[in-house]
């Protein structure tokens, strides 16, 4: 049979072979490069116990945001408005719980400003969304202007109720409410117990050195004490979002709708996908990862300011694209944006541990691989569609 | 005779001034291959497009086994047993096999989870059964030759409850082999009996290889209709070209 032949012209492949295929391989080439080059630059300094924590922190901040980009990128759309987001969410939850609820509801709670707030982003997101697939327009357009609008919004906002475009010196909301504490607390805590213990171990054995390695973060000054507690709360945000988003685009039918909606929008309708409704909802999505990323910032450090979040939205774009997102949109894959947010942070942060270097040399990599990345994502997409 | 799967009964469909459709009756029967056939801006898509579902009708009625149905939507002419593969398909290039084959309709385990191993297992067997066997319905769908995709979109429309199956154009961009190959699909579709086929082309030699009943367009009217027997090919060719005699546009291009 003619078309037998034809189907046996794809050559089987081994294990190796089509791991070496899977689309995540290139970005995570790039970061093992990175970790290991990281390493050996800063003596080790970049995963000592501090040194890992503020790794973390940064990898989580970005890779909050970067797979809601990825996310809305695959369905075939852009969000520029996940900075001026940020932005927005921060003041709002901040303005509330210095001068209390709108409309004299009263004190402002965590967990109140929090949910007012995530009300307000969702609705943005969902305007954003309706006038994108209602329109037709670009989405590149259309959240250009709410880039513009919020971050507007949020500086008026600011002056007019705080007379100041920072709000500082709010209470450690952390101690008594609960709501704080998982966005602003430390998580896996038993994690740096560990690491203490083994390094009390080798203390024990008489290995000075490890004890400074294992124990101080460099800080002589505290030394034989444990005074990192734990990572960020914002990494086990990171954590659950990346499961999440996982889980719903590899394994639900959801997750095939958003695969087929950036693929080729009108096959997808055409075979009864809601289109729309899964762009509008992942408009909805990237708002919400914006005010998880601000719930973190402001809970944590008990301030805002009108600035927060400024160029997040490209910085979450550039990291999904070296992830091996399509700028086309119906490919891409959250473990490859994992390791872009891993690569993308660590370097970010590079500065802070080899003290040697231009903290400018940071963007300059960032365009480097990010040129690098749209490259060899174009190749990945002509191999699979048979280089049309 | 057996009855009619569906049946169109002076079908006219206006855009504004503009006549698509000036009273077009058809037939389809189970088991047999309809041709339509006719030049472009014949009407050819519009028709499908209003058997679709995706234009309504100005006058005229659609029957479906004898009863009259009105379609609103797609959904509606889909529900009714009307499966439209388009020249374009309605595929997705970069997703897997069993992806496009499911797409909008996926099988689900609890939590929206999809049940991958058997959407795997019956996009196999589905194509199987009308003449390829994909050893991998995992690989992506831009991987695949033209006819094989024109498979994959027929065995997906079988495989959703079609009744009638409209294919529009099948073979028009395809090489010779393998429109070769898409007309042994039809024949196989066509084997099963229960399945009616309206096979839209303006390839006259590929119409006559598979065709039971031939309805030709023109202007949008029928000029012309009949079964394989009752169309001689010297018919065939002067109904093709519109009506007109084949001697009279000899004489034309040779006053030229």
């Amino acid at each position: 049979m003619a078309d037998l032949s034809e189907a046996d012209r794809l050559a089987q492949e081994t294990w190796l072979q089509r791991t070496i295929r899977r689309p995540e391989i290139g970005s995570f080439i790039v970061m093992v490069v990175i970790v290991v080059v990281l390493t050996w630059a800063s003596s080790g300094k970049a995963f000592n116990a501090l040194g890992l924590k503020n790794n973390v922190q940064i990898i989580a901040q970005y890779g909050i945001i970067a797979i809601g980009a990825a996310l809305l990128m695959i369905a075939g759309e852009f969000d520029l408005s996940i900075g001026s987001m940020i932005g927005f969410a921060g003041m709002s939850m901040a303005i509330m719980l210095k001068w209390g609820l709108p409309f004299g509801l009263g004190e402002a709670t965590p967990l109140t400003a929090l949910l007012i707030t995530m009300a307000m982003t969702l609705t943005l997101g969902w305007i954003i969304g309706n006038i994108v697939v209602k329109s037709g327009l670009s989405s590149f357009i259309v959240t250009l202007a709410f880039l513009f609008f919020m971050r507007g919004v949020t500086e008026v906002s600011f002056r007019l109720i705080n007379q100041s475009t920072q709000v500082s010196g709010l209470p450690d909301y952390k101690e008594e409410s609960w709501v704080a504490w998982v966005f602003g607390g430390e998580v896996f805590g038993w994690f740096y117990d560990a690491w203490f213990w083994i390094g009390m171990r080798f203390v024990d054995m008489g290995f000075e050195r490890t004890d400074q390695w294992f124990t101080l973060g460099g800080n002589i000054n505290r030394r034989g004490t444990q005074w990192v507690e734990g990572f960020d709360a914002r990494f086990l945000w990171f954590i659950l979002i990346a499961l999440a988003a996982y889980f719903i685009l590899s394994r639900t039918q959801l997750g095939n709708w958003i695969y087929a909606t950036g693929d080729n929008k009108e096959a997808a309708r055409a075979n009864g996908v809601p289109t729309n409704k899964v762009k509008i909802g992942l408009f909805m999505f990237t708002a919400f990862c914006a005010t998880i990323f601000a719930a973190c910032q402001v809970f944590e450090n008990n301030t805002s300011d009108a600035a927060k979040g400024n160029l997040m939205e490209l910085f979450a774009i550039a990291i999904a694209v070296v992830g091996g997102t399509l700028m086309t949109g119906g490919f891409g894959s959250v473990l490859g944006v994992v390791f872009g947010a891993i690569t993308v942070g660590l370097v970010a942060n590079a500065v802070f541990f080899i003290p040697a270097i231009d903290g400018a040399w940071f963007r300059v990599f960032l365009g480097a691989i990010l040129l690098a990345a749209v490259f060899a994502n174009e190749r990945i997409r002509k191999r699979i569609t048979g280089g049309i | 005779m057996a009855e009619p799967y569906l049946r169109v009964e002076k079908l006219v469909k206006r855009f504004g001034p503009f006549t698509a459709l000036g009273g077009v009756d058809l037939e389809v029967y189970p088991g047999e291959v309809h041709a339509l056939l006719g030049d472009n801006g014949a009407g050819k898509s519009t028709l499908i497009k209003t058997l679709a579902g995706v234009h309504e009708p100005t006058e005229g009625q659609i029957y479906i086994e004898g009863k009259p149905v009105q379609f609103r939507s797609p959904r509606d002419a889909s529900a009714a047993g009307i499966g439209t593969v388009y020249q374009d398909l309605a595929l997705n290039q970069l997703m897997s096999v069993t992806r496009n084959f499911f797409m909008g309709r996926e099988l689900k385990k609890s939590f929206g989870q999809l049940d991958l191993d058997k959407m795997n297992q019956i996009a196999h067997d589905e194509m199987l059964k009308i003449g390829i066997d994909f050893s991998d319905p995992t690989q992506a769908v831009g991987t695949m030759s033209g006819g094989q995709r024109q498979t994959l979109a027929i065995a997906r429309a079988i495989h959703f409850g079609a009744k009638v199956l409209i294919l529009d154009e099948p073979t028009s961009a395809l090489g010779q082999k393998q429109q070769m190959g898409v007309l042994k699909t039809i024949k196989r579709v066509r084997k099963r009996g229960d399945i009616a086929i309206i096979f839209i082309t303006h390839n006259e030699i590929h119409s006559r290889l598979v065709g039971d009943r031939f309805s030709f367009l023109a202007l949008g009217k029928v000029i012309g209709a009949g079964t394989s027997d009752e169309i001689s090919d010297k018919e065939m060719r002067r109904l093709m070209s519109g009506g007109a005699e084949m001697g009279d546009l000899e004489q034309e291009l040779a006053a030229i």
